[in-house]
C-alpha cells in the first residue's frame, strides 16, 4: 500500500504542474478551475484506474480524462466563468515587480488568446505536442484519433497561429508608427 | 504559401519524419526562403507555447495530493474491479459520517451561541452608561458589573440560542460592535482588526448563508431516472450569493485578509456551478458539484470561519 502510494505521489509530483498548465491553456487561462480539474483527474485515477493500468499508460489516461473534464466545462457557462476567473486573476497580489508582472501577464494573455481562437481538437493536439512533447501516436491515444489526424491538426493549428501572429505584428507595427 | 513542403516542415520539427524524408526537407529549406521563414516561425511559436508558465503553488499541490491519497484510502477495497461496490460503500458511509459530524457541530454551535447570548446583554447594558464610567479612572468597575450579572442571567438564557443567530442580525451584530470604539481602556485588548466590522459582519452572515445552501444542496434528492428532483431554490440562492461573494472577496483582498479571501475564492466556483444548473439537472452534474464541495471541505471551513468572525466581533 505504502509503495503504491509512493508511486502515485511520484507520478503526481511529476505531472500535476504540467497537467495544470495544459488545462489552463485549454480552458483559456482559468487557473483555479484548471487546478480543480487536474486534482479531479488525479482523484479519478487514484480511485478507479490506479494499479490496473499498464506501466506508462497513466500519463495518457490522465490527459484523456483531463481533456474530457475540460470539454464538460466548455459546455457549461463559458463566458461567465472566464469573466470571474479573470477577476480572480486580477485581484491576485503581485509577487514580482509591477513591470515584470505586467509583461508576463501580457505575454500569457496573448498566448492564451491566440490558442483560444483554435478549434478544441487542434488546440489540444498542439498543446500536447509543444508543452508535453508527446509523439503523434501518443497524442492520438490521448485524443482517441488517428496519427494522421493529429499530424494535420497540429499543422493547421500552427499555420493558423502563425497567420494571426503576423497579422497582429503588422497591426502593432502600424499603430506604433 | 504554395510550397508542397509546408506540412512536412511541421512534421520535421516534431521529429516525425523518416530520416530520408527529413534530409530531403532540410535540403529544401536551404533553397526556399519562404519555407525557411515558416520553419523559423513554427519554432518561435513552439517556444512561446512551451514557455507558458503556470502559478501552481507547492502548498496547493501538496494539499491536493494529501486529499487524493486520504480519500483514496477511505474508498479502498480489497479486490480490483470492484469499483461499483466501492461506490455503494461510499454512498452509505458518507451520510452516516456526515450525520455524526452534524451532531457534533450542532453541539459546538449550541455551546458557542449559549455563551454568546450570555455575554451579549451584559455588554449592551454596560455600554449604555459607558461615557460616565470611562471618564472616571475606575478600570475594574465594568468588569465587576459584568461578572456579577453573568451568573444571574446564565440559567435563564439557554432557550435563546436560535434568535441570536438567525437572519436580521443587523442589530445583533451592531450591539456586539458597540464596545469597539474603545470606550474604556480594558476593552482595547480585543485583537487588532484590519477589516471594518461591517465587512466582517457581512462576511460572517454570507458564510452562514452559503453554509446553509451547501448543506441543502448536499441533501438534494436524486431519483432513479438519474435526474435531481428539484434544485430551483438552491439555484436561486446561489445566484444571489455569488455576487455578494465577489464583492466580499474583493474587499477581503483589498484589506489583505488572505484567509477570508482564499475561502471566498474557493467558494465562488461552487456557487457559480450551482447557479448555472439547469431546471432538471442530471444526477452526474449534481454529484460532481457535491464531490467538489466535499473535496474542498468547504462546509466545515465556512462554519469555522463564520464562528471565528462572530467571536471576534463579540470580543
Amino acid at each position: 500500500m505504502a509503495s503504491e502510494d509512493d508511486e502515485f505521489t511520484m507520478l503526481f509530483q511529476d505531472f500535476y504542474p504540467s497537467l495544470c498548465r495544459f488545462l489552463e491553456c485549454l480552458l483559456g487561462g482559468r487557473a483555479p478551475l484548471a487546478q480543480d480539474l487536474a486534482q479531479e483527474s488525479f482523484l479519478q485515477l487514484h480511485r478507479t484506474a490506479w494499479g490496473t493500468l499498464p506501466a506508462g499508460e497513466a500519463r495518457f489516461w490522465l490527459y484523456r480524462v483531463a481533456r474530457n473534464l475540460a470539454i464538460n466545462e466548455f459546455r457549461k457557462s463559458n463566458t461567465r466563468y472566464r469573466l470571474f476567473d479573470r477577476v480572480v486573476e486580477a485581484m491576485r497580489p503581485a509577487s514580482r515587480t509591477p513591470e515584470q508582472e505586467y509583461e508576463t501577464r501580457e505575454r500569457k494573455q496573448l498566448v492564451l488568446e491566440m490558442l483560444h481562437t483554435l478549434p478544441e481538437d487542434q488546440r489540444t493536439a498542439l498543446l500536447l505536442r509543444e508543452q508535453e512533447q508527446l509523439s503523434y501516436r501518443e497524442i492520438g491515444e490521448v485524443m482517441n484519433v488517428s496519427e494522421s489526424k493529429v499530424k494535420v491538426d497540429i499543422f493547421r493549428a500552427r499555420a493558423s497561429l502563425r497567420e494571426r501572429w503576423s497579422k497582429r505584428a503588422k497591426t502593432v507595427g502600424a499603430s506604433a508608427s | 504559401m504554395s510550397c508542397n513542403f509546408t506540412e512536412k516542415i511541421s512534421s520535421l520539427i516534431d521529429g516525425e519524419l523518416e530520416p530520408r524524408e527529413a534530409r530531403e526537407v532540410e535540403r529544401h529549406l536551404l533553397s526556399c526562403a519562404e519555407c525557411e521563414q515558416l520553419h523559423t516561425d513554427f519554432l518561435n511559436l513552439r517556444s512561446e507555447i512551451a514557455s507558458f508558465d503556470t502559478s501552481t503553488q507547492p502548498i496547493v499541490q501538496n494539499r491536493a495530493l494529501k486529499k487524493i491519497l486520504s480519500s483514496g484510502r477511505r474508498a479502498a477495497t480489497p479486490g480490483p474491479g470492484l469499483s461499483r461496490a466501492r461506490g455503494l460503500q461510499w454512498s452509505w458511509g458518507t451520510p452516516a459520517v456526515a450525520f455524526a459530524t452534524l451532531l457534533i457541530v450542532a453541539a459546538i454551535i449550541g455551546l458557542v451561541l449559549y455563551n454568546r447570548s450570555n455575554k451579549q446583554e451584559p455588554i449592551a447594558k454596560i455600554n449604555a452608561p459607558s461615557p460616565a464610567p470611562t471618564a472616571t479612572p475606575e478600570p475594574t468597575k465594568p468588569e465587576e458589573q459584568k461578572e456579577s450579572e453573568t451568573p444571574k442571567r446564565a440559567p435563564a438564557n439557554p432557550s435563546k440560542k436560535a434568535p441570536v443567530r438567525e437572519p436580521k442580525p443587523g442589530e445583533q451584530f451592531a450591539v456586539v460592535r458597540v464596545p469597539e470604539p474603545a470606550a474604556s481602556p480594558e476593552v482595547v485588548s480585543a485583537p487588532e482588526r484590519v477589516r471594518s466590522a461591517d465587512a466582517e459582519t457581512l462576511t460572517a452572515m454570507h458564510f452562514e448563508k452559503s453554509e446553509t445552501l451547501l448543506r441543502a444542496f448536499r441533501n438534494v434528492r436524486l431519483n432513479s431516472r438519474g435526474t435531481a428532483a428539484e434544485v430551483a431554490y438552491e439555484r436561486k440562492r446561489a445566484q444571489q450569493l455569488v455576487y455578494q461573494n465577489m464583492i466580499l472577496r474583493r474587499e477581503a483582498d483589498a484589506a489583505g485578509d488572505v484567509q477570508i479571501a482564499s475561502l471566498l475564492e474557493s467558494l465562488e466556483p461552487i456557487l457559480l456551478d450551482i447557479a448555472n444548473l439547469p431546471d432538471k439537472p442530471n444526477a452526474a452534474a449534481v454529484r460532481v458539484i457535491r464531490e467538489r464541495v466535499e473535496r474542498k471541505n468547504i462546509v466545515a471551513l465556512l462554519q469555522v470561519n463564520s464562528m471565528v468572525l462572530a467571536r471576534a466581533l463579540d470580543d
